[in-house]
This record gives structure tokens, sequence and C-alpha cells, in this order.
């Protein structure tokens, strides 16, 4: 039976056989890039790190941590924290739990001699060399938890916060922090405040110096900034107590900012600007 | 009826003429979205190199300076890409299938729908309150109504592809056997990718992302929102690519007066795509600890399948130019290229649009080797990459097909092609001398993403004045966009009336009367898709919850 | 014109295994890396929980730095902070087998080694690991060059680059750069 050179090839064959050679290659290629990726290489390199076979393909297909070609490093360390205080969401839950009316109630009894009963601190406007305190309505929750955790730990020392933080539990940590930082919005808000200074410190806070490797202080220290969860507010905050918070990260003395954000920061700048930088933040009503 | 006075240079105008095409108004609406999107989007780009380089710029901070990225990128990436693509896809399916837009109602809710997210989106950028950049990487989170702006955006574009894949079966019923004719089977491939494209940044929206911008979570699985993203980011380059590549079978051989090489060759090239685009994501992901090396290697081996069919339509549309080119008179080896019509815009645009697709493919083949791409992974390497691709290649082509389909929509032709030339070299020109040194930067090291450089370091001080190079390349992209926006408008007022309300796609050198199913439909590559992303993504994912990975605390911005 | 549809294909089908053969050749490339240099992407599928990093032992602030451990590997360990790497400067040798471990406490982050093969993401809830050997000497500039929020620009590290005979780490295996960077 001749076939005529006219008669069309039969459409389902054709389909058929587009199908097929689609599968194959496709299976083909899949194979070929799966045994080289998960066989061939860890077996070339398992030698390097002194591997049996089934444990270089582990590592080749991530069941296992490390390098199919490298010894893995051990880490013979101990943990020496600087702040126990860690974020968690049930860190976070006992935050949001915090009574604001048992708050105040600890801060009329135990805060308000020093911080104030607005919660503006009572020190400003001293003459210098006494005790300085800051103000803490509009604070952050999240920063006056860690402080005072920090306090009652011993990762941040000071007389009088030492010890007063030992009488307080996590509840009423809490409850504290919820209080004060539901406190006078006019404290807090960045709006609120005229923020004046030179162009060379203006430029500090907004833009940060690229030479010193340092970030703008309003990298962190702005409401959404996405910034450290336990970076407080500090517009508005009392010029001698941002100053000697600088200085005492920048000598070392403070030392509960976890990884040395702060202590990284206050290093770099001149005691000049650490001044002049705590005025402006403090800024003016 | 032909009552209305016109100039009598021009015959009387056919009724359907004057009817006019049913989907003018709705392309017209999505494209001139698209294009103020970009408009807005090349200013900021301006700004935005000017504020890299020594020079000193206006408002630099570094809020300001990441409140731009964010909006320039989401411009660019989702509002001018999105919305042209859709409205380019109504005029597809109506020309080339001839026959009333399916459904047009529900198109037009998508507009709208469209127009709500963009808005919502671009909102919240400008408050401040989502400086996330376009990629929007948690535990970063910005104010939920950021996420919520590109979700609506996002299922707006899902509507069009129903539209598509209908208009096309609806098609196919009755003309029982013969060819979808390319340009449709081209927007349909597209439709039916971005699908499948979508389904990552939408799991990562909808399950994580979303979720934690509104606070009911508080920590994030950084790993896995990194990999659903990742089986977007890629795929969606692709997505963009897609009308242009369209362009190139379907317009550009008959601009040059010839015809397409082959018609098989583009159906297969635009399934390749579809298969070989998706299951590749993990190349974005080459430098992240998350995912093994074997899955690395199988996702860059797959990346290099996805290089095919660009070489293959480089092959297929030379071929095209070359027959054009003899056409017209053109002998020798490369005498034909002298011949073609370069006076044409869309000659023109493919020509550079190929120049530029040498250099930015170039550096795609180095993206994807691993080793190659720890030199240049996060530096200027990339921006430079992506901006010349995409901003070069693809949108030159965006900015033809414009012009080419302009007179169908408003009825006018454009009384002179030179703007229209000019603006396209301008861009060219933009693209190739703000992109080029931005990749020598890249190999020297010079890194992404940065608000401001230390130019008294002495290594970034030599930086310096190729970023002012690059500089002056985005002013002049900005001047040939206000150029191109111009041409556009200006037809309204200026075009001759007369043009007819249909458009001419191009014939192959073999028309064919009927292609294999697997060629004129989708079912075959939807179920190898499927399995493909079953073997590159499935552990991938399936990792992070067999060995959940401990998770990430919320930052939230705003 | 007469170009018969064979032809056509059969064109096409040279130029595919065209294609084909620079993409073997770039294959064979990245094969030749990875069995001969033992080149790898820095993968490493190990957790950390990034919320009690500082509590950790391995990543405890005392623990940062270039240390020789133990078993004679030169190992660095660093924090990719918002926005500061901790330590700000380590110590290399050249010519010497190294590893990087990096992590992070809090968001994405990554980092380069400039004019090196060091490139990788910084993602919490992983410990981020290079192996590298440095070839030339000097101060290398690291910075973190994925976004991790306003500070990003800012945040920077130095990678200095020692010959061998100049690597000298003290009891314990450690070594630092001295004066701030």
């Amino acid at each position: 039976m001749a076939e005529t050179p006219d008669s069309p090839p039969n459409p389902a064959r054709i389909d058929r056989s587009w199908r097929m050679r689609a599968a194959a290659i496709v299976s083909v290629a899949v194979a070929t890039g799966s045994v080289i990726g998960f066989v061939l290489i860890p077996a070339g390199q398992k030698s390097g790190a002194h591997l049996t076979m089934g444990h270089a393909m582990e590592r080749a297909a991530g069941l296992a941590p490390g390098s199919p070609a490298v010894p893995q490093p051990l880490s013979t360390a101990t943990a020496i924290p600087v702040s126990t205080v860690s974020w968690s969401p049930d860190v976070l839950k006992i935050l949001a739990a915090g009574h604001t009316d048992r708050g105040a109630q600890i801060a009329g009894q135990t805060c308000a001699a020093c911080h104030g009963d607005k919660g503006l601190s009572q020190s400003a406007g001293a003459p210098p060399g006494g005790p300085v305190f800051p103000s803490l309505a509009g604070q952050s929750s999240y920063a006056i938890y860690k402080q005072l955790n920090d306090f009652q730990s011993g990762a941040r020392v000071n007389p009088q916060m030492s010890a007063i933080a030992q009488t307080l539990d996590p509840a009423d940590l809490a409850s504290v922090a919820a209080y004060y930082a539901d406190g006078s919005k006019e404290y807090a808000a960045i709006g609120k405040r005229q923020l004046l200074g030179d162009p060379e410190i203006e430029k500090l806070a907004n833009e940060g110096d690229s030479h010193r490797r340092l970030p703008a202080c309003l990298a962190c220290h702005v409401n959404n900034a996405g910034g450290p969860i336990e970076t407080p507010v500090i517009t508005g905050q009392n010029e001698d107590y941002l100053v000697t918070q600088l200085n005492a990260f920048a000598s070392g003395q403070r030392k509960n900012d976890v990884y040395g954000r702060m202590r990284d920061v206050a290093g770099k700048l001149t005691p000049q600007e650490r001044a002049a930088l705590a005025r402006y933040f403090e800024g003016t009503l | 009826m032909a009552t209305a006075a016109r100039p009598a240079t021009t015959a009387a105008p056919r009724e359907t003429d004057l009817a006019g095409l049913q989907t003018s108004r709705l392309v017209q609406s999505h494209i001139w979205i698209a294009i103020a999107a970009f408009a807005v989007a090349c200013l900021l780009g301006v700004w935005q190199m000017w504020a890299r380089s020594p020079i000193q710029a206006p408002y630099h901070t570094a809020a300001n300076y990441f409140r731009s990225v964010t909006l320039h990128g989401v411009s660019m990436a989702f509002v001018l890409t999105t919305f042209f693509i859709m409205g380019f896809g109504y005029y597809v399916a109506e020309t080339a299938l001839k026959r009333p837009l399916p459904g047009i109602g529900f198109a037009w809710v998508a507009f709208w729908m469209g127009i709500a997210g963009t808005l919502m989106a671009a909102l919240s950028v400008i408050s401040g309150n989502a400086s996330v950049l376009f990629t929007f990487y948690p535990p970063l989170t910005a104010t939920p109504w950021f996420y919520v702006g590109l979700v609506l955006v996002v299922v707006a574009s899902w509507i069009w592809c129903i539209l598509m894949i209908i208009a096309m079966r609806s098609w196919r019923r009755a003309n029982d056997g013969r060819p979808v004719p390319l340009a449709m089977f081209a927007t349909t491939a597209n439709a039916v990718m971005w699908l499948w494209t979508t389904v990552g940044v939408a799991a990562e929206l909808l399950f994580q992302v979303i979720p934690a911008a509104f606070g009911w979570n508080q920590t994030v699985d950084v790993g896995l929102s990194r990999t659903l993203f990742s089986w977007t980011l890629h795929a969606i380059v692709y997505f963009w690519l897609f009308p242009s590549y369209s362009a190139f079978y379907t317009m550009f051989p008959r601009a040059a007066g010839g015809r397409l090489y082959s018609d098989t060759m583009g159906r297969l090239a635009f399934i390749l795509f579809l298969l070989y685009s998706l299951p590749v994501g993990l190349h974005h992901l080459f430098m992240d600890p998350e995912h093994s090396n074997g899955f690395k290697f199988l996702q860059m081996f797959l990346t290099a399948l996805v290089s095919v069919p660009t070489l293959l339509t480089v092959f297929t549309i030379t071929a095209s130019a070359e027959i054009a080119g003899r056409m017209r008179g053109g002998k020798g080896l490369f005498g034909w290229i002298g011949a073609l019509p370069w006076e044409r815009p869309m000659v023109l645009a493919t020509g550079l649009a190929f120049v530029m697709l040498f250099w930015g493919g170039g550096g795609g083949l180095i993206n994807m080797s691993y080793g190659m791409n720890a030199m240049i992974h996060n530096t200027s390497w990339v921006t430079a990459h992506f901006h010349l691709i995409f901003g070069g290649t693809v949108v030159i082509m965006y900015q033809a097909i414009c012009y080419s389909i302009w007179p169908s929509l408003t009825g006018r032709d454009f009384p002179s092609l030179k703007p229209l030339l000019v603006q396209l070299w301008l861009w060219f020109i933009g693209m190739m001398v703000m992109t080029l040194p931005w990749h020598w930067l890249g190999l020297e090291g010079q890194w992404r993403r940065v608000a401001a450089f230390d130019y008294s370091n002495p290594i970034i001080h030599g930086w310096g004045p190729w970023v002012i190079v690059s500089l002056v390349g985005g002013i002049i992209l900005a001047l040939s966009a206000f150029l191109f926006l111009y041409n556009l408008a200006s037809l309204h007022w200026r075009g001759v009336l007369g043009a007819p309300a249909e458009i001419e796609y191009a014939r192959a050198v073999h028309e064919p009367e009927r292609v294999p199913s697997s060629l004129n439909g989708f079912g075959l590559w939807n179920i190898i898709v499927a399995l493909l992303m079953l073997l590159a993504y499935g552990w991938p994912i399936a990792q992070f919850f067999v060995y959940p990975p401990p998770q990430a605390m919320v930052h939230r911005l705003g | 014109m007469a170009i018969n549809e064979d032809a056509i294909l059969k064109s096409e089908l040279r130029w595919a295994i065209v294609v084909g053969g620079i993409v073997a050749v770039i294959l064979i490339a990245i094969l030749y890396a990875a069995l001969a240099m033992h080149i790898n992407p820095p993968s490493n599928r190990e957790y950390v929980d990034p919320k009690t990093l500082h509590l950790s032992a391995e990543f405890t602030e005392a623990n940062l730095g270039t240390r020789v451990d133990p078993n004679g590997q030169v190992v660095a360990r660093l924090i990719a902070t918002q926005f500061e790497f901790v330590p700000n400067c380590i110590v290399l040798p050249a010519r010497t087998p190294v590893t990087m471990r990096i992590t992070s406490p809090d968001v994405i982050h990554g980092l380069l080694v400039s004019g090196t093969n060091v490139n990788t993401m910084v993602i919490p809830g992983y410990v981020a690991q290079v192996h590298t050997t440095f070839t030339k000497t000097g101060d290398l500039l690291m910075p973190c060059h994925e976004f991790c929020g306003l500070g990003h620009s800012q945040m920077m590290a130095t990678v200095r680059v020692v010959p061998p005979a100049a690597f000298h780490p003290g009891p314990g295996g450690r070594i630092a750069c001295g004066n701030r960077g």
C-alpha cells in the first residue's frame, strides 16, 4: 500500500510524538541536574571534608549542616550574655498583659519621687554633678521592660535602680512599662518637639556619617524605623540623662546594649557631638 | 455613518473604522496608568542616582532615599508592567482573534481594583510607613495596607488571566483545529505562566506577611518567605518580557517588510519560557544559607535551559530580519542589515532591543552560574543587569508597541515618525550610558541599596566619576520618558484622522494549517510545570515544615 | 522566495545545537570549579535561634572575632545586626583556608568582602558560612549589601588580611585588629 505523497500525516500521532519528546527532554534534564548536584559533586568533594558518601550526600541535600567539601567547625565557647532579656511572642504577651492601673500604683509609690508623678524627670535643670533621672512618660514599653530587667539581673548597674528593680516581679515590670508607655503623649510625639541644631548635628541625626560608619540616630530612634525592638524614645528626653548615657556607652561602663550597638555608636562620636546631640534631642516644646 | 467632516485626502472610512475597537478605552486606560507610574518612577530614579553620587542632592536623608527606592521599584516592577501587560493583552485578544473580548465588564472591574490597590500601596509608601523596597523581605514589615494594595493589583491581574484563557478557548471552539494566532498564543501562555508565578508571592503575603503586618503574628519564618518570593521573582521577569517577545515575533517581521522565519519556533519559545521560568527561582537564593547545594545546582541547571528560548528567539528573529532585508535588495553577508527600514519605530526598537539583549543577556548568563554569582551578588552589577535587560530590552519594546497600536486605538496616525525615533534612540543611549559603567562598578565591589557613599574613602572615591556618568544616563532616560509621554498624548490633538481600527500581525514564511495540539494549547504543559515545580521546589519548601527553623521577630515600620 | 519548511526547521535545529554547546561549556566550567576547586555556594542548613542569639554560647560577644580553633581551623565569627558588624574589624591570614560564620539576631543582612569570592546572605535563623582562601593582603572593605533598614548605608566592616608570618593569635587562639579599624 504505497502512501500517496499528499496524504497528511496522522495528527494524533504527531501530537503524541510531541508529548513524548517533550516529557522525555524535561525528564532527562531534571535527572541529569539531580544526579550531578546530589551525587556527582558531593562524591568529588567529600575527600576535602573526610566524609563518607552518605554524609557528603546528606550535606549536599541540606539534611545536615556544612559543606560536602570542608570540615564543619566546632564551637567550644561558653555563654556570657550582656543582657538576659530576649524578645519572643511569650514576652510580648507578658507586656501586652501589663495593667496600667497596677502600674500607676507602683509608679506612684516607687517611681514618682525621682521620675516625677507625670513621668517627667525631677532632675532636669538641676546643677551638674547630682543624680540624673530620665523622663519616662511616653517611653517605649519594650525599652522600660528591658532596662528594669537588666537592673534586676545586674546587666545594668545603678545604685538606686538596681535595688528598686529587685522588688518588682515580671508582672509588675510589665505593668509599670505599660503605664509609662501609655503616659503623656506630648512627651513621646516627635512632631510635638521642635528639634533644632546646627547643620552638622542635624546631619548626624538624619543622615548619619558614612565616613565613620555611623548610622543616622533616626535610623533606629524614630517610630516607624523598624530597628531593634528595645530602642528607646529619645526625643524629648532630658539632655543630661542622654549625655551621661552616651558617655557611659562610649567608655564601656554601660554595656547592656545587645551586641554593642550603642557602645559602637557612642564610641565613634566625639564628646562635643554627644553633648550637642543630647541637646538636639531634648528639643523644645 | 460617515457624516463628520474629515480631511479630503483620505478615502471615506469604513463602518468598522468609525465603530472603533471594542477594547479601545479599556486598553488606553490601562496603558496611561502604566505610563503615569513609569514617568513618576523615572523622576525618582534620577533623584536617587543624584543622591548616590558625589554631587550634593536636596532632601537627601536615609528615610527619603528608601521611600523613593520603594516607590520607584513598586511603580516600575508592579504597576507599569501589570497595567501595560493587561492592556496589551486585551488589545491582542480583540485584534488577533478578530472578535470582541468576552467578559469586558469583568475587565473593567479588574481595572478599578488595580487602581484601588495601586493607590493604597503608593500612599502607604509616600507616608513613610512602607520603606521595604519592592522585594519587601520580612522580618522588616510595613503597614498592612501596603501589602493589601499589592494583593489587589495581583487579584486584578488574575481576572485578566482568566479573561485571556476564556478568549482563547472560545476562539478555539469556534475555529476547531485551526492554530491559535501566534500573538494570542503568546498572550495566553503569559497568562497561564502568571497564574503559576503569583502562587509564591500570594502565599507569602497571605500566610506570612499580612498576618504579621496586622499584628496577628509576632514572628516570621524568614527562610520560607524568601523561598516563596523567589518562586515569583524569576518568573515575573518573563511575565514582563512576553509582550516584548510577542512583538519580536508578530509585529517586527511585518514592520520590516518581511515574514516570520518560523511560526513553530515562536510557539516553542513561549512554551519553553512557560516551562523553565518557574523552577529556577532558587538562583536568586544562591548566596542564602537555607538551601542546599544540591537544589541550588538543580535549579541552576534548569536556569541554563531557560536561556535556550531567548537564544532561539535571537536566531529566528534575525533570520526574519534577513529575509526582509534581502527582499528589499540587501546583498552580501551583512548588506541586508542596512537595507532594513530603520525609519520605522518597530524596526528600530527591535534592533536596539537586540543590542541591549546581548549585553543584558550575557550578564544573565554570568548571574546564573553560582561561582560567578558570588562575585556580583548584591552589587551594582545586579542593578545594572536588570535595568538593562528589563528597562532596556523589554521597555523599549513596550514603547514601540504603544506606537504601533495607538493609531488603531485612537483612529489617528502620527503626523511624523521622527519624534518617535528620537525618543527610542534617547532611551537606548540613556540606558547604555547608565548601565554599562554601573556593571563595571559592581565588579569593583560597589554594593546595593545605599543611600549615601563615603566618597572620602579612596576606593569609593574612584567610583565617583562613573556614578556621575550613570546619573547623566539617567537624565537622558528621563527626557526620553517624557518625550514618549508627549508623543502618545500629542496624537490626540496632532494626529491625522483616518487610521483603521485594526492591525496586521506578521505572517510566517510557512503559515501553519494545523499545529500539533501541544503547540496550540497548554494542557500538557501545565502538567509538566506542575511536575517540574514539585521536583525543583517541593523539598525546598517542604523542608521548612518538616524541620521548622527558629523564627525571627517582626520589625515594624509604621 | 523559496525557503523549504524542512530547511527552516533544520537551520533552527543546527542553531539549537550551538546553543546547547554554549550552555554545556558554562556547565562544564561550573563542574570543574566544584570538583577540582571545591567551590560551592554558601549553603549551610544550620539552625540558630535569632531571638536568643546573645544568650548562646558560640555567638556570645566574647567569642566573636577570629580564633584558631583547637582543631586548627581558622574561624571568624561575626554578628550582623542593625546597623553594624560585630566586631567591626577582623584579622585573617592570607594563603590559608579560613571559614567565616555569621548570623543575625534581627533582620536579613548580607556581606561581601571586596575583591574576593566571599559573598553571602545572612538570614536570621541560620548560621551563614563561607569558606575561602585569601590571596592578597591588605585592608578589605566588607559592607552589608542587603537592605536591613534605614542605617544600611553605613553598615560596614574591615577585613585585615595579613601574611601568614604576621598572623600571631594570642593565648586561646584569638586575634583582633587592635585599635578601632
